[in-house]
């Protein structure tokens, strides 16, 4: 079996939304090279608990790097230093012995802070809800090969669909802007015939509701593209200003 | 408690019967429509897919999940694909091939009508989803594109890269979301239910507890549908998301909904091995991976050569031995089964001895490595993160893992259970796949329910039902409160030594080793003791830490575990009561000479129902009557 | 939707942003070429200001439009600072860029900074140049030159007087070298913002716009060293 590691957490705490929050260092002193990082703050809970501390709370659930729950700034990268990943699938291989990590929640105003390293990100619901869908009823649709559609535009349409809405974008943006996110979803239906009827209302409603949940403007410094599990471009933001540009023009 | 169970199969020849059904029901009133409030918990595929659709009908929907969005169920991890019948490939697949496949996938155990209405929804799903803007794979032409799965011979599963159940969830939850724009739906996220409220004998509302306050609330409706998946975490190491559960089918079946089939479970046989005891969960490589990986072990025992070094003549492709008319792209439960054996021969592979290997090499050689990585890249990249070795280079090592849970809720062609007003859907049933469940059906089958089943028969219960108006200040809303909170205090009382999480492996330890891959009468005979005396010991030194009012995960999770412990009992009674094999099922005193699954027609053609009273479970049949197929011998040879 | 609102909302502020931002390369592309006239001897230099001055009406059209741009962009550059400000009130103990592809650098973290420094230096330059002896309502009969017998300001004796200081000279080179900075992030992002970009066009566009701001701040920095150094 691989050698265990002596790793050192400095960890945000945070007992309630309105509460103070500060550092507490622990230490894991039987990490191992295969576990998840996640399975490492499983490690430290059950140490926790053990000793009478409350355990620390961050959202997590399939933990193969879809579903978007889990989410913390490790080391001052979103995700951690492992590009294209989510933070349940960063491994401990890529630390040593020694290593001390810092681990902090997402931090922006319309990411409210819960507990702990747990953050509220119904915004970004609030942002599909405003027009990232097709309106079309159950029951209602003609038969799926009637739309052929080009394969590059369905494969980019699929690129910008893969977003797991986990708002590393946010966290790693010096703005703490949600273009990333919301561009995704604009330029996946953006691609595709079935999203071209509602194109006009649809980047509209997205792009206000964005600016009401208290995002930052976006400076194009990228660093939402690096820290993306699932590598979406900016290019998506071009896009997004397109769409918009074009829905100003009437 | 009624000891029949009505499945209310429509009449008519079988191609006929939905429509059949569908003429002869009541319907909601327009207007009327906008008077029933429906509570819909659980926000995957089934659950997704059914608010939504309830919410254009008009019905004022409320809808709960446990994650922070409802974009985050876990049909969202479902990597490989959902099969239909529109046959596009031109490959002979019919609507009833697609049943046909289906029944004898599920190894006899799935009710005909059932079936054979999933098959002819299949396509409507299709439609559905491309016109909802979901990417699925195209061909240069622009049309959609098929590949294989197992269990069948033809192409028909569709699917968007290895990320299928993610882009088919979104497509549900776009549609969700344009609902609770437009106000029709009402979305409690983070709130857990912990208990199903009867009143007159009909579900009329469910109590929650809000996981961000630990506010517990009442939430009434004149019908709840329970979409809330399956429970292969009482194994404690599954492909299940963390949070999957069974909580709140057990309280809806502790309040008389009749729990059947709870020992079909499905063991996946392509998942990333275990690499230690800090092990959360496992992880699932899709059964697409089959369609160009070829399964080997080497032929000796204890061979511990690098994969590479063994030569040609010295690896058994034993699935291509074996079966080979389907040869790698046999069921999951045949597949699982053979890589058992293998291991338990000593031809393990790997450090811990297992795994099987799951080798590219030779589509490499034929395809070509770019072909391979447009097909599986992101796959294999997932491969790669977690084991830090490079699949196009090694093979993979794969070991079985439990994947799906095929028993559930027991409910009726309507998707009723035996309590009025409670509907399941989705995985929480158990109605569809029998003793296995053919790969890219899970998707096929949560869509369907909830797009096309439900709003009917949904409608036909309200119309035809004089529903009182109750709401959350009857008294059997505050009694079933009382109970939870209760729960949660107690649970927090008891201080114990023991954390929730040893507990949860202690019961996946017992439920693996003897309520897995195979089964025998001693072993779950031992499980069921192994895991009263578990049981009694939790609620003794369980040590629950934090409080009740604030976000507390190791309380959410110490409340499932307590039904968990519950439901692994259930799972290993019926897998003693049913002596024979079939699908994910295997006794090993009932196999053939060549160690396949041997049914037992005339016994157990059955579902096996469990009614829950405080003396404990009593099992009820519903004998499934078979018009249209002839049992056989489910044969991949 | 209003154009205001359209203006204001998170892609109007970019659009805005870009738009002017890239007027304003135009803007200090010309007058770094129209500096570099001094290079001819003073008189080309003053002939190249009278000829500006003689534009009249349009000259004052396009002043006009400048003070817009100005205006625009920097109003525009920072509300999106203040309104990042409001949207992260508590910072990270620890941050750091994830790398490629990440265009996060000293540049693009620094835009408001190096921007408001040359806005304060803009009013600086106007006040000592435009408005300084000779210029509107600053006559001064000390700066009044002939070049072939048209009687005009003399523009280069004050640049001449001004860069002879060692002040004015090096604090001129520094803030042009802010300027560099600025544009090195300020071209890219302005046609991303204006949503002309396309991945494989990044790295080009935004190698090409670094490279147009490190030619427009050495174009500047040339003639107050040359001055300085006595060079011309």
């Amino acid at each position: 079996m691989a050698e265990s590691m002596n790793i050192k957490l400095k960890v945000w705490r945070q007992a309630g939304p309105k509460a103070q929050g500060r550092f507490e260092t622990y230490t894991v002193p039987d990490a191992n090279p295969h576990m998840s990082f996640l399975e490492l703050l499983d490690v430290l809970n059950e140490q926790l608990i053990k000793s009478g501390k409350d355990p620390i709370e961050f959202d997590h659930d399939c933990r193969e790097g879809i579903c978007g729950s889990c989410g913390v700034v490790v080391d001052g990268v979103a995700h951690g230093p492992q590009r294209r990943t989510a933070c349940c699938q960063l491994h401990m291989r890529h630390y040593k012995d020694g290593d001390t990590i810092v681990v902090e929640p997402w931090r922006a105003e319309a990411f409210p802070i819960i507990k702990d390293l747990v953050v509220d990100r119904s915004a970004f619901d609030r942002i599909i809800a405003a027009g990232g869908f097709v309106s079309v009823n159950a029951g209602s649709a003609q038969d799926a090969n009637c739309l052929p559609i080009a394969k590059t535009a369905a494969d980019l349409a699929m690129d910008f669909a893969a977003c797991i809405g986990c708002g590393a974008c946010v966290a790693a943006c010096p703005n703490a802007s949600a273009s990333l996110f919301t561009a995704a979803k604009i330029s996946h239906l953006a691609m595709l015939p079935q999203g071209a009827p509602e194109r006009k209302s649809r980047v509209t409603a997205m792009v206000n509701q964005m600016a009401e949940e208290g995002f930052g403007d976006c400076s194009n410094h990228a660093e939402c593209e690096a820290v993306c599990p699932k590598g979406i471009s900016i290019s998506t933001i071009a896009t997004m200003r397109r769409e918009y540009f074009k829905a100003m023009l009437g | 408690m009624k000891s029949v169970l009505d499945s209310k199969i429509p009449s008519g020849p079988l191609k006929e019967k939905w429509d059949n059904y569908k003429n002869g029901i009541k319907l909601v009133n327009p207007a009327n429509k906008r008077k029933h409030t429906v509570l819909v918990v659980g926000t995957g595929l089934a659950g997704g897919s059914a608010a939504a659709t309830l919410a254009e009908l008009g019905y004022k929907v409320k809808s709960f999940c446990i994650q922070d969005s409802p974009r985050r169920a876990h049909s969202i991890a479902a990597q490989g694909g959902i099969n239909a019948a529109k046959n596009y490939p031109n490959d002979g697949d019919t609507v009833w091939r697609l049943f046909y496949d289906t029944v004898k996938g599920g190894d006899y155990r799935s009710r005909e009508a059932n079936v054979h209405r999933l098959a002819q929804i299949s396509n409507n799903i299709i439609d559905q989803c491309v016109a909802q803007g979901v990417p699925f794979a195209r061909e240069y032409g622009g049309l959609l594109d098929n590949r294989s799965f197992g269990g069948a011979q033809v192409s028909r599963t569709f699917y968007a890269r290895g990320q299928t159940g993610q882009q088919l969830l979104l497509g549900a939850y776009q549609s969700m979301s344009r609902q609770i724009g437009l106000g029709n739906i009402e979305m409690f996220a983070r709130q857990e239910m912990l208990d199903l409220v009867l009143v007159d004998g009909k579900a009329r509302g469910i109590i929650t507890r809000n996981l961000v306050t630990g506010e517990i609330e009442r939430h009434s409706g004149d019908a709840v549908l329970l979409c809330t998946g399956g429970y292969g975490n009482v194994y404690y190491l599954s492909t299940n998301a963390k949070n999957s559960n069974v909580t709140a089918a057990w309280r809806c079946h502790k309040r008389g909904a009749a729990f059947a089939n709870p020992c079909f479970t499905q063991i996946h046989p392509t998942c990333i091995p275990v690499s230690g005891d800090y092990q959360s969960k496992l992880t699932l490589m899709s059964e697409s991976l089959r369609n160009d990986g070829r399964v080997w072990v080497p032929k000796k025992q204890g061979d511990t050569r690098k994969p590479r070094d063994i030569p040609e003549a010295e690896r058994d492709y034993y699935l291509e031995r074996r079966y080979p008319s389907f040869g790698n792209l046999v069921p999951r439960d045949v597949a699982s089964r053979n890589a058992k054996n293998a291991c338990d021969e000593g031809k393990g592979v790997g450090e811990t001895k297992l795994a099987v290997y799951l080798d590219f090499a030779e589509a490499i050689t034929r395809l070509g490595k770019d072909a391979i990585a447009a097909r599986y890249g992101n796959l294999f990249e997932m491969y790669e993160r977690i084991t830090g070795e490079n699949p196009y280079e090694t093979p993979m090592r794969m070991y079985p893992a439990v994947h799906y849970t095929m028993g559930g809720l027991w409910v009726d062609y309507e998707l009723q259970s035996n309590v009025e007003g409670l509907f399941v859907l989705g995985e929480a049933n158990f109605s569809d796949h029998g003793a296995n469940r053919l790969g890219a059906s899970a998707l096929m089958q949560g869509l369907a329910d909830g797009y096309f089943v439900i709003p009917y028969t949904l409608g036909s219960y309200l119309a035809s039902n004089e529903l009182q108006k109750v709401d959350g200040s009857h008294a059997a809303f505050s009694a079933a409160e009382s109970d939870a909170k209760a729960r949660v205090e107690k649970l927090l009382s008891i201080q114990g030594t023991k954390t929730v999480t040893e507990y949860h492996r202690e019961l996946g330890r017992i439920m693996w080793d003897y309520v897995g891959m195979s089964r025998t009468e001693e072993g779950l005979k031992k499980a069921i003791a192994e895991i009263t005396a578990l049981r009694e010991d939790f609620w003794k030194n369980v040590l629950v830490p934090g409080e009740k009012t604030t976000m507390n995960k190791n309380l959410e999770f110490a409340g499932r575990l307590a039904d968990f412990l519950e439901l692994g009992e259930l799972m290993a009674r019926d897998a003693l009561e049913r002596q024979e094999s079939c699908g994910g099922h295997f006794r090993e005193e009932y196999q053939s000479e060549d160690g396949e699954a041997m049914r037992n027609d005339d016994l157990f053609t059955y579902v096996a129902a469990w009614a829950y009273s405080e003396n404990g479970h009593t099992l009820i049949k519903e004998p499934l009557e078979y018009e249209s197929i002839k049992l056989t011998t489910r044969s991949y040879k | 939707m209003s154009l205001k609102n359209s203006l204001s909302s998170p892609v109007g502020k970019k659009l805005i942003t870009g738009i002017t931002g890239l007027g304003l390369v135009v803007f200090v592309l010309l007058h770094m070429i129209g500096n570099l006239s001094m290079f001819s001897g003073d008189d080309a230099y003053n002939e190249y200001a009278q000829l500006l001055a003689s534009f009249g009406p349009l000259l004052y059209l396009m002043e006009a439009g400048l003070v817009v741009f100005f205006l625009f962009h920097i109003v525009n550059g920072i509300q999106i600072w203040v309104g990042s400000k409001k949207a992260r009130r508590m910072g990270y103990d620890t941050y750091r860029s994830a790398g490629k592809p990440s265009q996060q650098t000293t540049s693009s973290r620094s835009m408001i900074v190096t921007g408001l420094v040359l806005g304060v230096f803009l009013v600086i330059h106007l006040a000592s140049f435009k408005f300084g002896p000779g210029g509107p309502g600053n006559a001064d009969p000390s700066y009044v030159t002939s070049v072939a017998g048209e009687e005009m300001r003399d523009l280069a004796k004050l640049v001449h007087h001004k860069f002879a200081s060692p002040i004015y000279a090096f604090g001129y080179t520094f803030v042009m070298l802010l300027l560099v900075l600025h544009l090195r992030h300020g071209v890219w992002s302005a046609f991303q913002s204006l949503g002309a970009m396309r991945p494989s066009l990044t790295p080009i566009v935004y190698g090409l716009g670094a490279l147009l701001g490190l030619a427009i701040g050495l174009g500047f920095i040339a003639l107050p060293l040359a001055i300085y150094f006595n060079v011309i």
